[in-house]
């Protein structure tokens, strides 16, 4: 190869020539479609992807204080429902004493009536009894005493007189 | 260039060429840019296409993690240069980087041939002819300056070259005609002389050749990537410098601060012109 100083111009490598226009042309080009196909949706991509990550995180950030307040609502709920539960608890002893103290007192009220009706009714029971032993003891004396007398105690006069006379004796002697 | 090994059998800077239009066109380097742009586009199809078949799902596949890493990684460089991503800026950015680097890492591809006696290289890097550094540095430079003067005003803008001091305007000329040079050369050298190495490298018998092969191959690798990088993040540092100073004023305090400082200069480019005179 000859020597570059004595090359001639249009030889020379760095002199350009027609190609330079061809270079700029395809530069151009593929500078224009990467610059309208390829670039653009590259850069939405990673701006999507940018949002997409920070939206992520903002949720993140929401759902945590959701879950905390949840928390701490249910924390709450769960103290509210302890007293709730203590406070009925409470409630029923206290209840529960005052149903067995009335029913106690109903029973002794009861009790008492019941009682108080058996006296009652005993009395009635002696009192119907005295006076039908009243009635009947006099004619069985007497007719007992007119037996063992031999002599007929029928006449009433007599026998009310004979019997009221035994009586009064036997309540003097008890 | 005669030494120990046959360096005649190496065509530096050889093209394939063809006439038209009264114009030469290396067809070597269409072709392979054709490669890698549609390889950059299949990559752009194979990343999109997961995303768009799923949008709900926002688990990223595979190629798109790879998008979203130099897209994402872009937009933050972007961002931080010029206070917002910028519609166009970034999208620049991510295209250079992707179409850089699959043009070098052709080069990576062992496509030289013999064909009939001749030696044809399929698909070399086009990264390697200066015709696709100077049209990606051009499309970078108009744009970072059709972007200062959009910032700026055309008086904003070109007020700039004569700052701090106007006697320094040809070198802030000079500045702004290197830039798209040394972006256009710096990738040029770089892949060119990977793909000088790797035809001195093929030199080298067989049996031997393979060791420093895959060593350089894997080096140019990494060489491939970090010009793609260099490249995109110049292209968005040259965009940061076009529009500085544009937004700058964002507190009193700050604009009080250099206010004074231009005094400060003001009067010390006084006190440096002062003495002229008397000499």
């Amino acid at each position: 190869m000859a020597s570059l100083a004595v090359t001639p111009m249009a030889d020379n490598f760095l002199v350009p020539n027609g190609t330079f226009f061809v270079e700029l042309l395809a530069f151009a080009l593929l500078l224009f479609l990467l610059a309208k196909y390829v670039i653009p949706p590259i850069n939405r991509a990673m701006t999507a992807r940018q949002d997409a990550i920070r939206e992520q995180f903002a949720e993140l950030d929401e759902a945590k204080s959701e879950a905390s307040a949840a928390e701490e609502e249910f924390k709450a709920q769960i103290t509210d429902a302890r007293h709730e539960a203590a406070r009925i608890r409470e409630e029923a002893r206290e209840q529960g004493a005052a149903i067995i103290a009335e029913m106690r007192e109903q029973a002794q009220a009861e009790a008492a009536r019941i009682v108080e009706h058996a006296h009652t009714q005993i009395e009635a029971d002696r009192k119907s009894a005295a006076a039908s032993l009243r009635g009947e003891v006099g004619t069985l004396a007497t007719t007992l005493a007119g037996r063992i007398v031999g002599e007929s105690l029928d006449d009433e006069a007599r026998q009310s007189r004979v019997v009221d006379r035994f009586l009064s004796e036997l309540e003097g002697a008890s | 260039m005669t030494g120990l090994l046959p360096m005649a059998d190496i065509e530096i800077g050889h093209h394939v060429q063809r006439e038209f239009l009264g114009m030469t066109f290396n067809i070597d380097t269409i072709i392979s840019t054709i490669v890698a742009g549609v390889l950059v586009l299949l990559l752009g199809w194979w990343g999109t296409r997961a995303l768009t078949k799923d949008t709900s799902d926002h688990v990223p596949s595979k190629p798109q993690i790879l998008w979203e890493l130099v897209v994402g990684e872009v937009n933050k460089q972007v961002n931080d240069n010029l206070g917002r991503v910028h519609p166009y800026v970034a999208p620049l950015a991510i295209s250079l980087f992707f179409f850089i680097l699959f043009c070098n890492w052709l080069e990576l591809l062992p496509t030289e041939l013999t064909i009939n006696g001749h030696d044809v290289h399929l698909l070399p890097a086009p990264t390697a002819d200066t015709n696709l550094t100077y049209a990606l540095a051009a499309v970078t430079m108009v744009s970072v300056w059709t972007y200062g003067i959009r910032q700026k005003g055309v008086k904003g803008y070109f007020k700039h070259f004569i700052e701090p001091f106007p006697v320094l305007a040809p070198l802030n000329v000079l500045e702004e005609l290197i830039k798209p040079i040394t972006l256009a050369l710096r990738l040029f050298g770089n892949i060119f002389a990977g793909g000088i190495m790797l035809a001195l490298i093929g030199l080298i018998p067989l049996y031997a050749m393979w060791a420093p092969n895959i060593l350089w191959k894997a080096f140019d690798m990494i060489i491939g990537v970090i010009q793609a990088f260099i490249f995109a993040l110049l292209t968005v540092l040259y965009f940061a410098m076009a529009g500085a100073g544009h937004e700058e004023h964002e507190t009193h305090e700050e604009y009080e601060d250099e206010q004074r400082r231009k005094k400060a200069a003001d009067a010390a480019a006084a006190d440096e012109a002062a003495p002229v005179p008397a000499h």
